[in-house]
């Protein structure tokens, strides 16, 4: 009988325990007059963020940020905040945000307005692309923090083995790499992600661009449907056709560095990042890449990199005391000193100008010199609050007419068809 | 006589008071994870609610999302597509299932291992065994080409998950992998209630060894058959992550799943995404229904 007196008392005892466990958090705080903020971005830009973060910390003593850091997949951390959003969560306060997010989320009344909040200077000296996209009617809804845009990178190796010049078209590539293949390794003209996904969207969207196209017009209406578009949709299929690795369609980022590094293939298009990542241990192609712009493509004048990035944005269920403090953390985030050191770091194109012909940067990483160039002929992917719907048709019908599932023509007028049905 | 009834009634009502009490916090739990999520569905269905568009006030519109599902013909492709790659992936599961439970089922050494072993694709989570399936079917280094290529089946290496046809085979492959040896156990459990002397009276009066699979081992084990059929049909009609992992719903492979994510998570459409889900749940709920008929009252002996 005794013993059971003493399991209840135990176990009423181990209850309170955790009960009193509930309240103990808070009252570890310390009473000091900071505001703790919590900060949520993707584990690709971690360390350096981190870095930031901590001297932000150590600068003052008013805000304090803690760090949640996600997986590095957009998909995986859209839905995190949706989540958290929809439901008007105040845990997170300030959110590392893909930029083609900024529109929908904006829309659904989940981000605070910057433009009373923060020095309207700090975006000034910025890029102008990714200031209109983090721009809503006039208002700033986001903080521009690091852009980011595709170059080709081509086989340096071979072009010298071949004795030509960098081509400067689409056609001038595909002449390229009729010549080019069985040289040092070289298995495939081309490469570049065409699977159902985001990424398609950003290789087709070039295409069109440097095609001299155009997904909407200046109101917003779809002009998908065009001459020029359906060239450069024709002009994609001819490289899934007869340049590329067979797998090209079923290929996102990761799989076509694979077959790149791997020596396979004259050039591929991809993210600016890869300059680094794909010249380390394990790549059979270091120190034989080069990188140039876009190829332009035959009705075309210009080539336009699709420019992606992340923008840093208050959540707007937040109180106004935990606003102010977040904002005087992301306007630290977006200063030009900080934009510096933080390219030193992790060589994520920043969004302030200035940086790019910083004498220390141009020593650091040569390659900005052109690269400035190409982020300012840059565009932006379609600004709606219908994004992901845009998205998801340019995905699955540009996919079914590089698969050959749908004639190029057709699948252009099915798409034209359904973003006017958006518009609606 | 009336004094102890009275008692027997108290009685009887101090412990159904007591069942209640310890079951409150089950139930209670129940509602919260099951019944709320499932009737909150059912509610936002009955409603316009797009979140990028707060400004509509996310008004009731009765049934309207459930007559857009009729059409909207990409819905009906994904309804088509789940339909088929239940039927014939639940198909091949049994058909596997059931050879290798009979195999597993005669004595033999290493028994416990095999059995054992056996689980193990089952046991991978789907989507760590979709992301290995899909590098197995790569075009460049894929194994599946490998094999292939040195059997001489193939003179090339091919992107089989560029297709419509090889999408929907190499899924299949990739379930039937994954979720056969769930059916086998299942079934070696049900042939392990056989008791042995039926089949010795069987063969004592001449019956051949496909007269006593038809009649001593079929009929004993048609009820756990019909429950191992009834929880594969449900994960199959349900099947998100394998498709989301190997195709994400490119070449035709959008299942109705698939479907109501995106409608849900992408578009931020939870009127009409969750119409399609309460469409899956009423689906899945026939199918149990129908399963449950097949097998009597017999659900509740096992």
């Amino acid at each position: 009988m005794a013993t059971k007196h003493w399991k209840q008392a135990a176990s009423l005892l181990s209850a309170g325990a955790m009960a009193a466990s509930l309240f103990a958090v808070p009252l570890t705080v310390k009473a000091d007059d900071a505001v703790t903020i919590s900060f949520s971005f993707d584990q690709g830009v971690g360390e350096a963020t981190q870095q930031m973060v901590d001297a932000y910390n150590e600068s003052q003593d008013k805000v304090r940020v803690e760090t949640v850091i996600l997986p590095q997949d957009a998909n995986t951390v859209h839905d995190d905040f949706v989540n958290k959003l929809a439901s008007g969560d105040t845990s997170v306060d300030v959110m590392g945000l893909d930029v083609t997010y900024i529109s929908e989320f904006g829309s659904a009344g989940w981000l605070a307005d910057l433009t009373d909040l923060v020095d309207p200077s700090l975006t000034e000296g910025m890029l102008t692309g990714p200031v209109e996209g983090a721009t809503i009617d006039g208002k700033l809804v986001a903080m521009p923090w690091f852009t980011n845009s595709s170059v080709l990178f081509y086989r340096s190796d071979v072009l010298e083995e071949l004795g030509a010049e960098v081509p400067t078209t689409w056609e001038g590539w595909m002449e390229l790499a009729d010549k080019a293949v069985g040289v040092n390794g070289v298995e495939y003209g081309a490469d570049f992600q065409a699977a159902q996904s985001e990424a398609l969207v950003c290789n087709w969207v070039e295409h069109v661009w440097s095609n001299g196209g155009d997904i909407l017009d200046a109101d917003g209406n779809p002009v998908v449907n065009s001459e020029n578009n359906i060239e450069a949709t024709e002009l994609m299929k001819k490289l899934v056709d007869e340049y590329a690795p067979e797998g090209v369609t079923t290929y996102t980022e990761t799989e076509s560095e694979q077959v790149f590094k791997e020596g396979k293939c004259l050039f591929i298009r991809d993210w600016s990042g890869f300059w680094s990542s794909g010249q380390d241990e394990g790549s059979k192609v270091t120190g034989k890449i080069a990188a140039t712009k876009l190829p332009v493509g035959p009705s075309g004048t210009e080539s336009h990199t699709c420019l992606g990035g992340l923008d840093l944005v208050i959540n707007n269920n937040i109180d106004d005391e935990h606003k102010a403090a977040a904002a005087d953390f992301i306007s630290y985030m977006a200063s030009p000193e900080t934009q510096k050191e933080m390219t030193l770091i992790s060589s994520q194109p920043p969004v302030v100008e200035s940086v790019y012909t910083d004498p220390e940067i141009l020593e650091a990483i040569p390659f900005y010199e052109e690269f400035v160039d190409i982020i300012a002929t840059g565009k932006s992917r379609p600004l709606s609050p219908q994004y992901a719907k845009l998205s998801d048709a340019i995905q699955r019908n540009i996919h079914q007419a590089l698969t050959g599932e749908a004639e190029v023509a057709a699948a252009i007028e099915t798409l034209q068809g359904e973003l006017e049905e958006l518009n609606k | 006589m009336s004094k102890r009834k009275k008692a027997r009634g108290s009685l009887e009502k101090t412990e159904t008071r007591d069942a209640w009490i310890m079951m409150t916090p089950a139930l209670i739990c129940l509602g919260v994870v099951a019944v709320y999520p499932i009737l909150r569905t059912f509610w936002l269905s009955l409603h316009e609610m797009v979140l990028t568009d707060p400004l509509s006030g996310y008004p009731f519109i009765g049934l309207s999302n459930y007559a857009k599902i009729f059409q909207d013909s990409r819905a009906l492709d994904a309804i088509l597509f789940t339909l088929k790659f239940t039927v014939v992936t639940v198909f091949f599961e049994l058909l596997l299932g059931f050879a290798s439970a009979l195999v597993m089922n005669q004595g033999f050494r290493a028994k416990g291992l095999v059995r054992a072993a056996i689980l193990i694709p089952w046991a991978i989570p789907t989507s760590v065994s979709a992301m290995m399936w899909k590098f197995i079917y790569n075009d460049q280094y894929g194994l599946f080409n490998d094999v292939l290529y040195r059997l001489g089946v193939i003179d090339s290496y091919k992107a089989w998950l560029s297709t419509a046809d090889g999408s929907f085979m190499a899924l299949v492959i990739t379930d039937v992998w994954k979720t056969a040896p769930y059916m086998a156990l299942l079934i070696l459990a049900g042939l392990q209630m056989v008791p042995d002397e039926m089949y010795e009276a069987a063969k004592i009066d001449g019956a051949n060894v496909f007269q006593r699979f038809r009649y001593v081992t079929l009929p004993t084990v048609k009820t756990t058959v019909l429950v191992a059929l009834l929880f594969r049909t449900l994960d199959a009609f349900r099947v998100f992550d394998l498709i989301s992992v190997m195709t994400g719903g490119a070449n035709g492979t959008e299942s109705i799943s698939v479907y109501a994510y995106n409608n849900l998570m992408k578009f931020l459409d939870f009127g009409y995404g969750s119409s399609l889900a309460v469409l899956i749940f009423a689906v899945v709920f026939v199918i149990s229904l129908i399963y449950m008929k097949l097998m009597g009252n017999r659900l509740t002996e096992i």
